[in-house]
């Protein structure tokens, strides 16, 4: 059996791009990506703490369920707005999109 | 209709202000003939509760018993606490009405001549109605509540009046002077009653008497509401120190000034001393205050009077002169000797101001004796009755003033030492002097103004026909004081002994005492008719001229007015600008526009950390998770 500490690992990697991928990228799209890379190492925490902690029990995993369902209408209301944000400015930059200030 | 019933005479009168000040100006002659009706009846039904009352004690055993007729009915019922209103017929009660009742009726029917063609008439009628309900009302309660209650109507009523030519600057003002001035007493008054209804758990007038004298309520205690009371007292009767307001007064219609001084008015606080005299009594000091505060009145506005010309502004003076002698009496044990002053003087004060309302009618609204003199040639009849008026003012016998005068001076025995006798004797020469000046500078002597002699003219019979009434009361008055006249009247026992409280006395005519007040009531009149009638005048100015400097002050009215002006302007007006100040710079500016500046300031400056910009958001977002993991880490240690 793989122990918690390789899924922790991996978990943490995973994350740490995401948020690295949010923080560097400019394209909205890839912004949107890194946020569902950190959502996927959050459910394999979820899973692989289920799994550890007592195996007869599913609710990290029922968890995991929950989140990959938030992930897809968040993804959908992103692109949505994306899709709208580049018909008006012909644009996916956010750099350029940057008037919703004092 | 027996003495349990003297509230209709209480109700016809409210009635008739109630009506009259809704509908008075649509009623025909705007409603002057319901007030005279009204009031009219009051007096006529007055006579059957007197008849009724004197029956009662027909049953009596001993003929010295007192005897009273109380009818009450509950009003509300909190707890324990019962509030019973009444009524409460006693000799005292039943005089008191009976002044106000025929001083009222009189001044109304003069009313008519006096006002008419004033604006507002209807309602100078209805708040006159108000006025004299208020004080029937306030002499017929049988509790300290009700009575209070009444005490603030009668207040309210004089603002009214008083103010009642408001477009007039100083009218207005002297209303606001009477009214506040008689509020500081009556915030005294209404401490005072509710420290005795904590002694004792009633306002029933009779039951707190009754605590006082068995020794309920401790001395100090006692002796502090009581003091409560006599300051209640001394602001409706316009004593020193809250003289100030009367004279001003008289800036209302003569038939008010009348009213005030006579029937309803400043006599309400000698009928509550009176009234509450057994407690009074328990504790002798308060006698004392009664005394000294009484006669400093008397003498101080003696001198007022005296370099005053305005005639109505004498007669004002002179009734505060004479309340100060009703509360020596009253200091001395004796509410026979006040009571029955209070009684000559409300028929022969209220016959001088009508008198001087006919002068200023017959002169066409001229009061200042400066201008008038010899002016019996043209108004016989007014001039007449104001000599009747002033002759028992200046308590020269035989008229009533004399009478009632010299029993005040019996009275003053009480104090040894006779320096209360003294000092009253002194303020009797003045108030003849002064008197006698007035009378003089009116009526007598040259004229001062020759068109204003040419226009007088004698006044209507409406306004006449008071006067003569009123004239001949004056002359008779006084010898109720004989037991033989009382009697003769219905009264058991004579009259003063009536009107005594709690114990009977008999007037004992004294001819040495009423030798002696005779002597200064003459050479009061003398030396005032030898200097002011005899051409003599140069003697007061000569006397002005050398000492300009008592002169003066006699004319500034000792400075009481400028005393308390200065006390408002630099007291309260001084303590206002500290409070608005403080309301400006530290509630407003500080508290209110501060917090507002300073939210504005720190949002115009933080402002700047929304760059809009969506990487530096998330950048904030990842710097704050990992900031509130490293918190944690730290605080869980």
């Amino acid at each position: 059996m793989v122990p918690l500490e390789n899924y922790l690992v991996l978990s943490a990697i995973m994350f740490s791009l995401g948020v690295y991928g949010v923080l560097t990228r400019r394209n909205a799209v890839l912004i949107l990506m890194s946020v569902e890379l950190m959502l996927n190492a959050v459910s394999l925490n979820f899973v692989a703490f289920a799994s550890y902690l007592d195996p007869s029990k599913i609710i990290g995993a029922v968890f995991a369920v929950f989140v990959i369902t938030v992930a897809a209408a968040e993804v959908g209301l992103a692109l949505a707005i994306i899709i709208r944000l580049y018909r008006n400015r012909s644009t996916a930059n956010v750099d350029e999109v940057a008037t919703l200030k004092w | 209709m027996g003495a349990d019933q003297a509230w209709i005479l209480v109700a016809l009168p409210a009635a008739a202000f109630v009506v009259l000040a809704l509908c008075g100006r649509w009623l025909p002659r705007q409603g002057d003939v319901l007030a005279v009706l009204a009031i009219g009846a009051s007096l006529v039904l007055y006579f059957f509760v007197l008849h009724d009352f004197l029956h009662q004690r027909d049953g009596l055993v001993n003929s010295h018993e007192y005897w009273s007729i109380a009818m009450h009915h509950t009003w509300s019922n909190v707890g324990n606490f019962n509030l019973n209103f009444g009524t409460y017929v006693d000799p005292l009660s039943a005089v008191m009405v009976g002044v106000v009742t025929i001083a009222g009726t009189l001044i109304t029917i003069f009313s008519i001549g006096y006002m008419k063609g004033e604006v507002r008439y209807w309602w100078f009628f209805a708040v006159l109605m108000g006025f004299i309900a208020a004080k029937l009302m306030l002499v017929l309660s049988d509790n300290l509540l009700l009575l209070y209650f009444a005490w603030e109507g009668v207040g309210v009523c004089s603002f009214l009046l008083i103010g009642f030519y408001w477009e007039k600057r100083s009218a207005a003002e002297a209303a606001k002077k009477a009214f506040i001035t008689t509020r500081i007493g009556d915030v005294g008054l209404l401490i005072g009653i509710i420290l005795l209804w904590k002694a004792t758990g009633t306002f029933n007038i009779q039951d707190i008497l009754t605590a006082a004298t068995t020794g309920q309520i401790g001395h100090v205690y006692l002796f502090v509401s009581l003091m409560f009371i006599f300051l209640g007292a001394m602001g409706k009767s316009a004593l020193f120190p809250f003289h100030v307001w009367l004279p001003d007064a008289m800036e209302g219609p003569t038939p008010v000034s009348a009213l005030i001084h006579a029937a309803t008015m400043v006599v309400a606080g000698v009928y509550l001393i009176a009234r509450l005299l057994p407690a009074f009594e328990v504790v002798p000091a308060s006698l004392l205050v009664v005394t000294i505060v009484g006669l400093v009145t008397a003498i101080l506005t003696g001198f007022m009077a005296l370099a005053t010309t305005d005639i109505k502004k004498v007669l004002a003076y002179s009734t505060i002169g004479q309340l100060g002698f009703m509360y020596i009496a009253l200091g001395c044990s004796h509410p026979d000797a006040a009571i029955m002053h209070l009684m000559t003087h409300a028929f022969f004060k209220s016959l001088l101001f009508l008198a001087a309302g006919s002068v200023i009618i017959g002169t066409h609204h001229n009061q200042d004796m400066k201008q008038l003199g010899g002016l019996w040639r043209k108004m016989p009849i007014t001039a007449v009755t104001f000599l009747i008026g002033s002759l028992a003012l200046a308590a020269v016998p035989p008229f009533s003033g004399f009478w009632s005068k010299d029993e005040i001076f019996h009275g003053t025995t009480a104090w040894n030492g006779g320096w209360v006798t003294f000092l009253l004797g002194f303020a009797a020469v003045l108030t003849a002097l002064y008197t006698t000046r007035l009378f003089v500078r009116t009526f007598l002597g040259k004229p001062q103004d020759q068109a204003v002699y040419d226009n007088a003219h004698e006044t209507g019979p409406v306004m006449v026909l008071p006067l003569i009434i009123l004239a001949l009361i004056t002359c008779v008055a006084g010898f109720t004081v004989f037991n033989g006249v009382g009697r003769a009247m219905g009264f058991p026992g004579g009259f003063t002994e009536f009107v005594f409280l709690h114990e009977p006395e008999r007037f004992v005519m004294n001819w040495s005492w009423a030798a002696a007040s005779a002597v200064i009531a003459f050479g009061g009149v003398f030396l005032a008719g030898w200097i002011y009638w005899g051409n003599r005048i140069t003697i007061s100015t000569r006397l002005a001229d050398w000492q300009p400097g008592v002169y003066n002050m006699l004319v500034n009215k000792f400075y009481f007015d400028d005393l308390y002006q200065a006390g408002i302007d630099r007291g309260l007006l001084g303590f206002s600008y500290v409070v608005s100040w403080f309301d400006r710079y530290v509630v407003n500016d500080t508290g209110v526009d501060g917090v507002a500046d300073t939210t504005r300031y720190s949002g115009s400056i933080l402002k700047y950390v929304q760059t809009g910009k969506v990487p530096a958001y998330a950048l904030g977002i990842a710097l704050g998770a990992v900031g509130l993991a490293i918190a944690g880490l730290v605080v869980r240690g």
